[in-house]
């Protein structure tokens, strides 16, 4: 199943969006990053579902959330990052 | 046992701590570390406790609050991170060893002590503004003697260090949980506090709140960009190598809400109230010296007296023997005696926290009474 994947940089990162999302009512989850996105080794990523995805860029440019990057994927067929 | 030693470390804690304490035990894993319930669970109460402290103490990130030991490992890392060889480092002389000592290790400082009288404010900021102009490079200070209970005035203190732009360190020790402290409105470059005295936290813990950049004091796994052998450069991962505390945490996060939900306005007037009981009683007794402020506004709930002709530590055992626990000696802060001139002797101190009561401070005196008699 597709997935998008905010990848941030340490779980207190990751919880900053996750509250936030939240707290909008945004539906997300954080996990840890899958490996093939994370070449520096362990972080952490909000999950979230497609149809929020414009609404989760308006509030990350809003609360200045910093992220690492922004993928879609699954672990069958991989990831790529979305370009913005 | 009456605990009159909350200056120290507040042995009596609201009961949800020592809950939490044991949930986490229990059933939580390392923070940042995993993505088992176990593992998420530490990472959100770990989260919760550093939002919680953000909240109470003005700081805009929550990212920005960081896990320590206690205060002495906060200011280790404060004082690292800011002064270096070489610089001017102006301090008061109420500071604890735990500022004095860091700052001895520092090659080719310039230390430079604000040597005023006890309790006088006035003297402390015309002595300040002298050497702000005079040329600093760092100011440290603290906000509360942890022998005295004298109140320094830190807010016209973090004014005139705002106009002077010079970076600086506020030692919170003895007053996060009593006396309103706000990150942005002091505008220092740090503010180190343990968790275990006002806060009501466990032993093991402490915070440390950063405006800006700091330096690691300890280098280490932080669950974050492992593969790489630098440190992360950014907070709290930065200052938080090695596994954390996480029980110790959780029990702070209950002792942040209690301090909260009590309200710290209300934690002051009762410890001062029981401080002025005190000294009161103590004044009528023959020989003693108490060290009271003239202005109450400028004491916290920390009273120090002595007596002519006793040793204060024969005090301390006296009264330790009838289960009254008391701290004696130099307190860890020979700059603070030696600016009130008691560095000979020593005093013993009593220091209050919310779970006293004036009955103890009766049992107290009548103690106190006996052994002079």
């Amino acid at each position: 199943m597709l997935q998008y994947l905010i990848m941030c940089r340490s779980v207190t990162y990751a919880q900053k969006v996750v509250q936030t999302l939240e707290r909008a009512g945004i539906r997300c989850r954080m996990i840890r990053s899958p490996s093939a996105i994370s070449p520096s080794g362990c972080s952490y990523s909000v999950r979230i579902a497609q149809k929020d995805l414009s609404t989760v860029l308006t509030l990350l440019y809003r609360f200045r959330l910093p992220y690492v990057g922004i993928y879609v994927g699954s672990s069958e067929a991989g990831y790529r990052e979305v370009e913005l | 046992m009456i605990y009159f030693d909350s200056a120290a470390t507040t042995m009596q804690k609201p009961k949800c701590v020592s809950r939490a304490v044991a949930h986490a035990i229990d059933r939580m894993a390392s923070s940042g570390r995993g993505d088992s319930s176990a593992s998420l669970s530490a990472a959100e109460v770990m989260f919760q406790c550093r939002e919680l402290a953000a909240e109470l103490f003005g700081v805009p990130d929550p990212a920005r609050v960081v896990f320590t030991l206690n205060a002495t490992h906060a200011l280790n890392i404060a004082i690292r991170s800011l002064v270096k060889p070489g610089d001017t480092v102006l301090i008061s002389g109420y500071e604890h060893n735990a500022v004095s000592r860091p700052l001895a290790a520092i090659p080719g400082l310039h230390v430079r002590i604000l040597d005023t009288p006890l309790f006088d404010a006035t003297s402390f900021l015309n002595q300040l503004d002298a050497e702000l102009e005079h040329g600093v490079d760092v100011v440290i200070c603290t906000h509360v003697s942890n022998v005295f209970g004298y109140i320094l005035p830190i807010e016209e203190l973090a004014a005139r260090c705002a106009r002077w732009n010079v970076p600086w360190i506020l030692d919170a020790s003895q007053s996060a949980g009593t006396l309103p402290l706000d990150m942005t409105r002091l505008q220092a470059a740090f503010i180190a506090m343990p968790g275990h005295k006002g806060l009501y936290g466990p032993q093991g813990t402490g915070l440390l709140l950063c405006a800006g950049e700091a330096d690691p004091l300890l280098y280490g796994g932080t669950g974050s960009l492992s593969a790489q052998q630098e440190m992360p450069d950014f907070l709290p991962d930065r200052l938080e190598a090695g596994t954390q505390n996480v029980s110790g945490v959780a029990g702070l996060l209950q002792g942040l809400q209690f301090v909260r939900q009590k309200g710290e306005g209300e934690i002051l007037r009762h410890e001062q109230m029981l401080r002025r009981i005190m000294a009161r009683g103590l004044f009528e007794l023959p020989g003693v010296q108490v060290f009271a402020a003239e202005d109450d506004t400028r004491q916290t709930g920390v009273l120090s007296f002595r007596v002519v002709g006793h040793d204060c530590e024969d005090i301390g055992a006296f009264l330790s023997r009838h289960q009254v626990a008391v701290r004696t000696g130099l307190h860890c802060a020979p700059l603070a005696h030696k600016s009130a001139d008691t560095q000979e002797t020593g005093t013993v101190r009593v220091s209050f926290s919310v779970f006293n009561q004036t009955q103890q401070v009766g049992r107290f005196l009548a103690l106190m009474r006996g052994y002079l008699s």
